[in-house]
């Protein structure tokens, strides 16, 4: 089929077109030199992020021999959950395990609630006196008193020793009200007018309206919530002194860690060591390891959920007021 | 009707009498120094009547030789938590009856009759306590029981009988309501009043603990009670200054604090970094993946972060098992345990910890460019370099300098917990930072007047510091940070 003049010259101009275009964009050999380092320099980094949790992991489900010999280090060998198993027995673990579990749920949930309800009543104009109590509540983000204040008042208080004392601090978090008064504010008005109109009052309209359409940002800050709650240890540290049993897994592992290492004072004071002594005195460091392990898998398990969470906290973060 | 009008006002301004009343009366109840219950010397310092009313086993904690001894009957120790408990929930509903005053005449009136029986039971509470105290004082052992009367007696008293008698009066000032009128009250109010117990949480968990800087201006040791006696003025100030020991500490600690601080401001461009040259990756799965990935060490405790460093550093771990098993090196070396580089090593781990996190608000900053800016760049002949440092760096220099500016500001307060659980016999000296000092010393040791100076000087050097960090943005770009 023949081709007509004009079509001919198009084909030939877009050619020509793709061309130059391929040229300019071609890359010169800088480029790739550009590229290579940039991707290998971020994989290496992305590795080492990663790497170290991979080799955890393999030493706790290893032959417990093998990881004592340090044959252990890329590949895993003589698969087996008994580490895990055996920290059941632990009795001062499984009650640390349910401290945190119970300190994330709970804290978090009272968190996440006391944020709604103040993210909502903070952006009713009516409020008596809201620009200064608003203002009262959010200055004690950039002020407070200091450690020591901070701890003799909990001890005034008598929190100290109790299981509140991680609860009740925290149900007031002015950094999650913001996010969610400034998540309110961009729901529309008329929702809430045409509710009010139907003569719903306030209590109505924020569980029957506001709550439900603030879901994205609510689950946002009971992510980040939940991480903190679990991940935080200098409370249980500084508050829990005379109550073990209240001690949060943060606060296990690190006296776990701390320990020092059975088999290094074994070789110190010269003695023999024999197998079985070596095989029970080395599980203190596949111990460390699998304690490790179960204090993070949580987050590993939450973290792809989180993941779409992040942009929209960190950005909203940016805008306060 | 004149007469009901004058009746209304005067009621107005008893009922601001009565509020305040109660609100003292309240804070009372935070107040160790002032617990009436405290009628022994065996009862802890630190409690206050709010306590004394919540907790049994708190209350007679130090009783156990006592009663053993039969120096005090346990009936003398119940009469006193019930009276105590009795006068906390005379005082909550006394509470619970201002915050009923700012409703409608029905509320008014269902406020004062609770007001009056709330403050009628708190009375009766303080009666019991005086009787437990006066069982208390016939005890054969006066110096072992120390048996007391605390000075907070009589103020909190004379408030209950103020509010009682004033709400007596209130009723008599009060008009009649038609039966069919309903509870009412007015939205600003009512808002208010949900609002208040996250106040209250506020108050006292962040308020609260401003009181706590008087003990700067006391010999205080844990446990002792606050007397004018002991009342120093500025002479902890001074110790911070004069005392060549701890002026040793200071400058030490300020050293470290100060240098890593340095250190992470430094190097504060890498997570910009880090997002401009990850965003010249073309490929959208391999950028997805470094994402996902680096972020999660901001996601772990400092623990865990030890816990890491150990399983890869330390004698048994990855590293020394691995060059051990090359033959590199003859048996395995704990490179936790060195006191050299220790700066650089914190600063390490907290990149590793946070570069990918931070990375997040320039990678979303960036996506935010216009692409047309980059086309006209390369028809100019722009090259990739040139590309990056004129577009895509000068669009994100705004958020740097809002950054730099808060970590400038956050100077003093790297926090504790990196530095406390890196923290070992060999680096101790160079990883000591101002938080981890005052942690030590005042916690660990218990000096709590030098170590309360310490947090309130960083408290006001921070917000100072804040503050000038917000007047330098504001006056260069116009914007303020906080």
């Amino acid at each position: 089929m023949a081709k007509t003049a004009q079509e001919k010259a198009d084909l030939k101009a877009e050619k020509q077109y793709e061309k130059t275009h391929k040229k300019r964009f071609k890359a010169t050999p800088g480029d790739i030199i550009f590229n290579i380092l940039n991707y290998s320099i971020f994989t290496l980094f992305t590795l080492a992020c990663v790497f170290p949790f991979y080799y955890l992991f393999i030493n706790t489900i290893s032959d417990n021999e093998l990881v004592a010999k340090g044959m252990i280090n890329f590949v895993p060998r003589g698969l087996h959950i008994g580490n895990y198993t055996a920290l059941l027995n632990v009795g001062d673990l499984s009650s640390a395990f349910l401290v945190s579990i119970s300190r994330t749920v709970l804290g978090t949930a009272l968190m996440v609630m006391a944020s709604g309800l103040v993210g909502y009543l903070v952006t009713k104009q009516e409020m008596w006196g809201r620009k200064f109590f608003y203002r009262f509540l959010i200055i004690t983000m950039y002020f407070n008193a200091g450690l020591i204040p901070w701890f003799l008042n909990m001890q005034m208080l008598g929190l100290t020793n109790t299981f509140w004392a991680y609860i009740i601090p925290g149900i007031v978090a002015p950094y999650n009200i913001i996010l969610v008064k400034t998540y309110i504010e961009s729901i529309p008005a008329e929702l809430e007018e045409s509710a009010s109109m139907d003569g719903a009052t306030h209590m109505t309209v924020f569980r029957k309206i506001i709550w439900p359409l603030s879901k994205p940002i609510l689950a946002t800050i009971a992510i980040f919530g939940a991480v903190g709650n679990w991940n935080s240890f200098t409370d249980s540290l500084m508050l829990m002194s005379s109550a073990p049993k209240l001690y949060t897994l943060q606060h296990r592992l690190y006296i776990y860690l701390n320990q020092a290492s059975n088999l290094s004072a074994l070789m110190e004071s010269g003695g023999q060591v024999s197998e079985a002594v070596l095989k029970s005195a080395l599980s203190g460091k596949v111990i460390k390891y699998t304690i490790s392990m179960v204090t993070v898998i949580p987050i590993l398990l939450v973290y792809p959920f989180m993941q779409r969470y992040f942009e929209k906290g960190i950005m909203l973060g940016a805008v306060k007021g | 009707m004149n007469q009901k009008k004058a009746n209304k006002s005067v009621s107005d301004i008893v009922y601001y009498v009565i509020r305040i009343a109660i609100l003292i009366s309240v804070i009372f109840l935070f107040i160790p120094n002032l617990n009436p219950a405290r009628i022994s010397g065996l009862i802890n310092r630190n409690m206050s009547l709010f306590t004394s009313g919540l907790s049994y086993s708190s209350l007679t904690d130090g009783f156990g030789r006592a009663i053993k001894k039969e120096w005090v009957y346990p009936s003398t120790l119940q009469i006193l938590y019930v009276s105590a408990l009795a006068t906390c929930l005379g005082l909550i509903a006394t509470a619970a009856s201002a915050c009923m005053s700012v409703g409608n005449v029905k509320f008014k009136k269902l406020g004062n009759l609770i007001a009056v029986i709330g403050s009628a039971v708190e009375i009766g509470g303080m009666v019991g306590i005086y009787i437990a105290y006066n069982q208390i004082s016939q005890t054969t052992k006066a110096n072992k029981v120390e048996p007391m009367f605390s000075k907070g007696y009589w103020l909190i008293i004379a408030v209950a009988v103020l509010v009682l008698v004033l709400s007596i009066v209130q009723i008599l000032l009060l008009a009649k309501t038609k039966a069919e009128e309903k509870f009412e009250m007015q939205t600003k109010f009512r808002l208010f009043l949900m609002y208040m117990p996250f106040l209250c949480l506020v108050a006292v968990f962040s308020y609260l603990p401003l009181l706590g800087w008087r003990y700067a201006f006391f010999d205080y040791k844990v446990g002792d009670t606050l007397s004018f006696e002991k009342f120093v003025g500025f002479k902890w100030f001074a110790e911070l200054v004069k005392n060549p020991a701890t002026v040793r500490d200071i400058v030490k600690v300020l050293k470290n604090t100060l240098g890593m601080s340095m250190i992470g401001i430094a190097t504060s461009w890498l997570p910009m970094a880090f997002a401009i040259f990850l965003s010249e990756v073309k490929s959208v799965r391999f950028k997805r993946f470094v994402q996902t990935f680096t972020t999660i060490p901001n996601f772990i405790s400092w623990v865990l972060v030890y816990a890491i460093a150990f399983c890869i550093f330390s004698t048994e771990g990855f590293l020394s098992s691995l060059l051990v098993n090359m033959g590199v090196w003859s048996e395995g070396q704990n490179l936790l345990m060195s006191g050299s580089h220790t700066w650089i090593k914190m600063w390490a781990w907290g990149t590793w910890k946070g570069v990918g996190w931070s990375a997040i608000i320039y990678i979303a900053a960036i996506s935010g460019i216009d692409q047309q800016l980059y086309e006209a760049a390369t028809v100019d002949g722009a090259g990739r370099f040139q590309r990056m440092w004129n577009i895509t760096v000068p669009s994100l220099v705004p958020t740097f300098c809002v950054l730099l500016l808060m970590s400038i500001a956050n100077i003093l307060s790297n926090g504790m917990d990196q530095y406390l659980v890196f923290k070992n016999a060999t680096n101790a000296d160079v990883i000591r930072v101002l938080d981890l000092y005052v942690y030590e010393l005042g916690i660990g040791q218990g000096s709590i007047p030098l170590t309360t100076v310490v947090s309130m000087l960083k408290s006001i050097i921070s917000v100072t510091l804040l503050f000038a960090a917000n007047g330098v943005s504001k006056a260069i770009r116009g914007e303020s940070i906080v």
